[in-house]
């Protein structure tokens, strides 16, 4: 217990106060029209910035393995959250929403991770106060 | 019965006045051995949520008023958030007229142009404040905790050094003057931006960094000159940063930034 409140305190300091590295658009990079949803195994969970990447090994009926790379947001700002890397299941076979890249490549930005036992993990935009499209 | 209740009116009225005497004395700002102002510590850190646990559930929208979560306008929302941010910033470098041109052109192509976004180095003084000051006597070093950079800058009153490359921070001297630490800049790299907005400069850069201790507070102040593409200096609203006091709180290493993305941009949307 004591063991644990040390290391709560320890990483009590983020050190962001303004963004450390730039960010292009999402818009230019990621199609919102292009939902895909992924069944796959996380075979890493890459902890860099300027973005967080989950590489994802998808396997079809076949058998055939496809490997997808997922991106989110960025380290700092996922701590600022309470997520760390153990957060992201390297290791685990998970169900993921994502949005396809625009130029078709197998990458997307990462929405939503299910994992196993029915948690999620869903990183995403917007106010639900919002009017509904 | 009369007795207690007014010694405890008394005991209030004490009270607010040590309050109200407090209110107007001078706070504290340490000093150095040397007689300096003190600028040691982790400054500006924001404290953080304890880490979720693994097998718990997580839900985070980033918010962007307006723009409901399924909406199809969430990228453009996102994008557009930081746009309004800093076309809100209270005030902007001001080129010549004969530059405006180039910044609109850069600024356009943000998405691809920036040199931040190839994880080159911000620079002084888009990388803002140092995350943690060290002080020795004749220098300080300044650590930033979310690039892994640090800058050594000396006080004993040397001049600029005549024999460095241009860097992305450039070449600093600083100087105390009362509760004041001024840092001087020159000797900049051309290839860093000064904001997200095709801020370009020339090697004629001249930072000039006010770090001003007011007690647990140190007032960070900046002024910009540009003899070469301003019109005139820009002077950056100053930003207050609060000293960390939790004995535990120490900077750890950030991850690196490896850049993905740039193969995979397909427009030209501003971030």
């Amino acid at each position: 217990m004591k063991k644990r409140l040390i290391a709560a305190l320890a990483l009590l300091v983020t050190v962001l106060s303004v963004r450390a590295w730039a960010h292009h658009s999402f818009a230019a990079e990621y199609d919102i029209n292009k939902p895909v949803t992924l069944k796959g195994t996380v075979t890493k969970v890459d902890w860099i910035n300027p973005h967080v990447y989950l590489h994802l090994d998808v396997k079809d009926a076949a058998g055939k393995v496809t490997a997808w790379a997922l991106t989110t947001y960025s380290p700092a700002s996922l701590r600022r959250i309470g997520a760390t890397r153990a957060n992201f299941g390297q290791g685990q076979a998970v169900t993921v929403l994502a949005y396809h890249a625009k130029d078709g490549s197998n990458l997307a930005f990462l929405r939503r991770m299910t994992f196993a036992d029915g948690h999620t993990v869903e990183l995403w935009i917007g106010d639900e106060n919002a009017k509904a499209p | 019965m009369s007795v207690p209740r007014s010694f405890s009116a008394l005991v209030v009225a004490l009270a607010l006045l040590a309050r109200s005497t407090s209110a107007q004395e001078p706070v504290t700002t340490p000093r150095t051995a040397d007689g300096h102002v003190d600028v040691n510590g982790i400054w500006g850190a924001a404290a953080l949520p304890p880490p979720v646990n693994p097998n718990d559930s997580i839900k985070f929208l980033f918010p962007v008023p307006g723009v409901h979560p399924e909406s199809k306008d969430v990228f453009h929302g996102f994008d557009n958030r930081q746009v309004e941010a800093r076309a809100a910033a209270p005030n902007k470098p001001e080129y010549k007229a004969e530059h405006l041109e180039r910044v609109k052109y850069l600024s356009d192509r943000q998405g691809v142009l920036d040199p931040a976004f190839h994880c080159r180095p911000q620079g002084v003084p888009r990388m803002g404040p140092p995350s943690q000051i060290v002080q020795t006597p004749g220098q300080v070093v300044f650590l930033y905790g979310a690039s892994n950079l640090f800058r050594v800058i000396p006080t004993d009153g040397r001049p600029h050094r005549a024999d460095a490359d241009p860097s992305y921070m450039g070449d600093s001297v600083g100087r105390f003057d009362g509760n004041t630490l001024i840092v001087d800049v020159t000797n900049f790299i051309e290839d860093t931006w000064l904001g997200s907005d095709g801020y370009f400069h020339s090697e004629n850069l001249h930072v000039v960094e006010r770090f001003t201790r007011n007690g647990d507070t140190l007032t960070y102040a900046v002024t910009v000159e540009d003899p070469s593409v301003f019109a005139r200096p820009w002077v950056i609203a100053p930003r207050d940063l609060k000293l960390s006091k939790n004995p535990a709180d120490a900077l750890v290493e950030a991850p690196p930034c490896i850049e993905q993305d740039s193969g995979h941009i397909m427009t030209l949307d501003h971030h």
